[in-house]
């Protein structure tokens, strides 16, 4: 069903970084060579086991291994090639060309593989130089994103950053000269304290230099992050409401201004050639699979499934896991697995109409309510059209498009929360 | 009989009557050490926690005095709040004398007066005891002339004691034998127990307390409780000590617990008579007034699946708290209720702590209110406490609300922006006259309504805790009453409207809005709060619909903890309450009650 016919995405985990940044809470860590290189060799395992289920061989889902009702039994059910690798992370770009060429080249040799694919790289600023340039093209890096966050000198000190505002322009320079398809850059807004002029002259220094793709993230801090701590000592106060709302206005603005065409929340590009086709498949349910601690992967139907988050875990389950007759099952966390799986989850219709409600409103394509009632059978239209008529009254869903079809207006899309909480899910009808 | 002595420990509220009873039960072997911890009786551990008194507490005791007999010393230590009078009341009953406990520091204050009242109107014998003399500020010599010109009771017989460091202990027990009466009735006469207290105990049922008048109680007699009628075979009969002490019989003159396999806490009265179904005593004993709560307020489980489980929770308090009322109730927003009676805001104050606390329930309570009698145009006479009651003001002829006597003790210095506070609470008849050098009693007749709402603690403020006050209810006077509606989003929301007076509408009106606009979250839409009389708009708010209300970051694959998250939010607008397509939050139901000092 779903996008089951679409072609799957692939993406690695690097879960390494000089240092952990304040905000930060993906699954990462700092590590010498040796941890490096265990890491690789355990991921090229992760692959090789996921290449022998690919192609039938082992027992596919390793039923015993599992515990209970909480068995990971991953299936893979699409019959395409991949067409999109994310080096992602953590920074992927901190690995050596040699090692990222030989996590390409078992990633090729091990799965299909579509010809045209596109292979992005998250880079650090401090990582670009004319060498590694030169050996991510040739290793076939269609997309280059780089991590810069801010041109301010200010804000990347306050977000913990330790390259300069002229290395991060060098590095943008230097990778627009090279012929990647698409250059991308991420940054952060909604600073403490940030006026809409601070960020405003931040965005524009961004803009000159004609990136293909931009990202503008507001600033988020998360549980657990030495953030969330300075928020709770009261050392870092968030930005109220409304001036969140203002700079996120002003973002979007200028972006149109300078022709950047917003088709996600936080995500700009230079035509709808350089929109990042592995993020869509997050969004729109294709199939993807992770590789690497803390990656998840979804079969494109309805089953999700995700790697033990921590490193060590990860590594234990890798290392437990017999020869090359055996598939994977559920790891328990902490203790030994078989398996760098943590866990899995299948969707219900319910489920999935949820996610495709927030997914959907957070990108300018919208969400299809009649496409769901066919894929899941459940009408959510019938159930909230007094909801999507006074949302479209009170322009938060554009005016124009048919009525099954749900596209957020630039209010609507700065809550798209919100929408997305306000919808009734009835259950489905059995069809 | 001659060696049993049954008394209470009344004062103001803080002077140490719980100190005190720690210190007689300490010189009684009552406690062994590694038990003891301070203000002993005080169990609840909302009692604990606030140091006050809530529930009146007793305890046998055994006092081997200077003459060498041995006493029985049933010993009630009572509350001090003016919200709670009615348990004193109720203990003074059981007892033929009190000890008068009185501040050396603070003096004779407001409750001290109506205690002693309350114990001459049972004809008992007071003791009167300075307390805290240890203190650098105790000043013995002034509290002895107030015990004379404020209470009529004799200084010379008043002893000085301190319940903190157990001065002057000895003496009070040698004088407490000498001078309290023993109680007097016949063992061999038909029974007749006064039920003062009762408790409700999980694996026993309900254990009510009695004071045995006449008779004998044994277990396997037959009882009968004179005012209802019910009957039960008395299981078990003993002595309140620290634990309960099982007995044969308690005879006329003795205190003590009763357990007859009573299940519900509804089917007794306190204040009502046990007799003997054999041989029943012609009539029950007299003068038990049951205590008419005056503040009403309606309960609501933020759940609605929690009513059930609150109509239990009451159930189980009443047994403990014979003061409480309520009733079902309804509400257009709210669902199903409770409609309460309290006795005043502190009582209202602990019965929902003790809800939410106890029972582990969340809870919503309406606007406090009081009685008010309405005439209509058709000459019919309605009692409404309940704004949803509240008759169709072009139908109304005539509005009478509850006036109430209020005495203020303090020192002369106040008397200027006393005089102002009584004004603004719209006070009548105001009155002064000086109970010594330095020391006025100022009476005004007020609204109960004024009295009830952040009253005291304006007082404590203005007299820098030196003033005290007490107050009895009156009677009623015409007012000019109107009932304020909040609407939301043009919604009017029954379970916040209120009756005031026409002069506070606005400012009440003001109040509710701006706690409202506080507190309820932003929501896809502008929200329109308004305070209204009739048709009439007397304030509004506004809360602004959100403006950013989106993660910036979809974790990479991690979709599910993205769906997690707003399945938790959508479960957290179920606990706000709907009107309209407004969630109102629990919250903010609670801070229209509150007063904002910033609104003064
Ligand atoms: N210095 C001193 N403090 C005392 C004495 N007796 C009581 N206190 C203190 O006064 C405060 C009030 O004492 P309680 O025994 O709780 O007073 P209470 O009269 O039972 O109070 P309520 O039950 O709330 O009316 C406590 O902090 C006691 O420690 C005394 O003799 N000397
Ligand atoms: S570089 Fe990126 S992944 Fe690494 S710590 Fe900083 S924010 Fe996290
Ligand atoms: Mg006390």
């Amino acid at each position: 069903m779903t996008n089951r016919l679409a072609p799957p995405g692939l993406y690695i985990h690097v879960p390494f970084c000089a240092r952990v940044c304040p905000y930060c809470d993906f699954a990462v860590q700092t590590g010498g060579p040796r941890r490096r290189g265990d890491f690789i060799r355990l991921l090229l395992r992760e692959i090789g086991l996921w290449s022998r289920l690919l192609r039938g061989e082992g027992s596919a889902p390793d039923r015993s291994a599992g515990q209970g009702s909480h068995q990971a039994v991953p299936s893979w059910r699409s019959e395409q090639p991949f067409d999109t690798i994310y080096l992602g992370g953590g920074t992927p770009s901190s690995l050596s060309p040699e090692v990222l060429e030989e996590i390409l080249a078992a990633l090729h040799g091990s799965l299909p593989i579509a010809p045209e694919v596109d292979v992005t790289l998250e880079a650090n600023p401090e990582d670009v130089n004319t060498g590694n340039l030169r050996s991510w093209q040739r290793l076939g890096i269609t997309t280059l994103s780089l991590g810069i966050q801010s041109f301010d000198p200010d804000a990347l000190s306050f977000l913990g950053r330790s390259h300069t505002p002229e290395k991060a322009g060098a590095a943008l320079r230097g990778a627009l000269e090279s012929s990647f398809e698409t250059v991308s850059l991420d940054l952060i807004f909604a600073l403490p304290g940030q006026s809409p002029m601070r960020w405003e002259a931040d965005l524009r220094r961004a803009i000159e230099y004609g990136p293909d793709h931009i990202s503008c993230y507001e600033l988020t801090v998360h549980e657990g992050t030495r953030f969330a701590r300075l928020k709770e000592r009261g050392e870092l106060v968030e930005l109220a409401e409304d001036d969140k709302a203002e700079l996120f206005l002003l973002t979007h603005r200028l972006m149109a201004e300078n022709g950047y065409h917003a088709y996600e929340v936080s995500s700009f590009a230079r035509g709808p050639n350089h929109r990042s086709r592995h993020n869509r498949k997050y969004w729109d349910h294709t199939a993807y699979l992770g590789f690497g601690p803390s990656a998840h992967s979804f079969d494109g139907v309805s089953r999700r499934w995700w790697n033990e988050r921590r490193l060590p875990a990860w590594e234990a389950g890798l290392q437990r896991v017999p020869g090359a007759s055996s598939g994977l099952g559920t790891g328990a966390s902490g203790r030994f697995g078989q398996s760098p799986i943590a866990g899995s989850e299948i969707l219900a219709p319910a489920d999935l109409v949820l996610e495709s409600l927030a997914l959907g409103l957070r990108t300018t394509e919208g969400v299809d309510l009649e496409r769901l009632r066919d894929l899941y059978g459940i009408d959510v239209e019938g159930e909230n059209g007094a909801l999507v008529a006074s949302l479209r009254r009170d322009d938060l869903l554009v005016d124009t498009s048919p009525a099954s079809l749900l596209v957020p207006t630039l209010r609507g899309l700065a809550v798209a929360d919100a929408l997305a909480r306000s919808f009734e899910i009835p259950p489905a009808t059995a069809s | 009989m001659q060696t049993i002595r049954n008394f209470c420990i009344i004062a103001h509220i803080d002077h140490g009557k719980s100190t005190l009873a720690d210190r007689l039960i300490q010189r009684c072997g009552g406690v062994a050490d590694r038990q003891f911890r301070d203000q002993l009786l005080d169990t609840m551990e909302l009692e604990r926690e606030r140091g006050i008194t809530i529930k009146s507490n007793t305890i046998t005791l055994t006092y081997t005095a200077g003459d060498g007999q041995t006493y029985t010393l049933n010993l009630i230590d009572t509350p001090g709040h003016v919200d709670f009078s009615h348990e004193v009341r109720r203990s003074l009953m059981a007892c033929e004398g009190a000890v008068l406990l009185v501040d050396a520091t603070q003096g004779v204050e407001a409750q001290t007066v109506a205690n002693v009242y309350l114990a001459l109107e049972q004809d008992l014998e007071i003791l009167p005891v300075i307390n805290k003399i240890d203190m650098p500020a105790a000043d013995a010599d002034r509290v002895l002339e107030q015990i004379d010109a404020d209470l009529g009771l004799d200084p010379f017989e008043t002893l000085q004691v301190s319940a903190k460091e157990g001065t002057g202990i000895d003496e009070l027990l040698e004088t407490l034998v000498a001078k309290l009466p023993p109680p007097q009735g016949d063992s061999g006469a038909p029974l007749k127990a006064l039920i003062f207290d009762a408790e409700y105990n999980a694996y026993r049922g309900v254990v009510l307390l009695v004071r045995v008048f006449e008779g004998t109680l044994r277990p396997g007699q037959m009882m009968r409780l004179m005012h209802n009628g019910a009957e039960y075979e008395v299981e078990e009969v003993g002595l309140v000590k620290l634990e309960r002490e099982k007995q044969g019989e308690l005879s006329a003159g003795a205190v003590g617990y009763v357990i007859s396999g009573i299940k519900a806490v509804a089917d007794i009265d306190i204040g009502d008579t046990i007799t003997e179904v054999s041989r029943p005593a012609a009539e029950p004993l007299a003068g038990y007034v049951e205590a008419k709560p005056v503040v009403f307020s309606s309960i609501f489980p933020v759940s609605s699946d929690e009513y059930e489980e609150l109509g239990k929770a009451l159930d189980k308090l009443k047994l403990n708290d014979a003061a409480l009322t309520f009733q079902k109730d309804s509400s257009s927003a709210l669902g199903f209720g409770y409609r309460c009676g309290f006795l005043g805001m502190l009582h209202l104050d602990v019965v929902q702590e003790r809800l939410s606390r106890e029972w582990d329930l969340s809870l919503l309570l309406t606007a406090p209110s009081v009685e008010f009698h309405v005439t209509t145009a058709d000459g019919k006479e309605h009692v409404v406490e309940n704004p949803a009651e509240y008759p169709d003001p072009a139908a109304i002829e005539q509005v009478k609300e509850p006036y109430i006597k209020g005495s203020i003790l303090m020192p002369d210095r106040y008397l200027g922006t006393v005089m102002e506070l009584l004004l603004e609470k719209r006070g009548a008849d105001t009155q002064f006259h000086y109970l010594a050098v330095g020391r006025v009693e100022v009476t005004s007749e007020l609204p109960l309504t004024e009295v009830l709402f952040d009253f005291y603690d304006r007082l404590k403020t203005i007299t820098q805790g030196y003033g005290s006050f007490d107050y009895e209810l009156m009677d009623y006077r015409a007012t000019d009453l109107v009932k304020v509606d909040i609407l939301v989003n043009a919604e009017r929301v029954d379970a916040l409207a209120m009756l005031v007076h026409r002069d506070k509408a606005r400012a009440r009106a003001i109040h509710a809005c701006k706690q409202l606009e506080k507190h309820i979250p932003r929501q896809n839409f502008k929200i329109a709060i308004q305070g209204a009389i009739g048709r009439d708009i007397i304030a509004r708010r506004t809360v602004n619909a959100y403006r950013k209300d989106v993660t910036a970051k979809c974790y990479g694959g991690d979709i599910s903890r993205k769906r997690k998250l707003l399945e938790k939010q959508k479960e957290g607008k179920k606990r706000a309450r709907a009107f309209g397509n407004v969630e109102v939050p629990q919250e903010a139901f609670l801070a229209v009650l509150r007063s904002d000092p910033d609104d003064k």
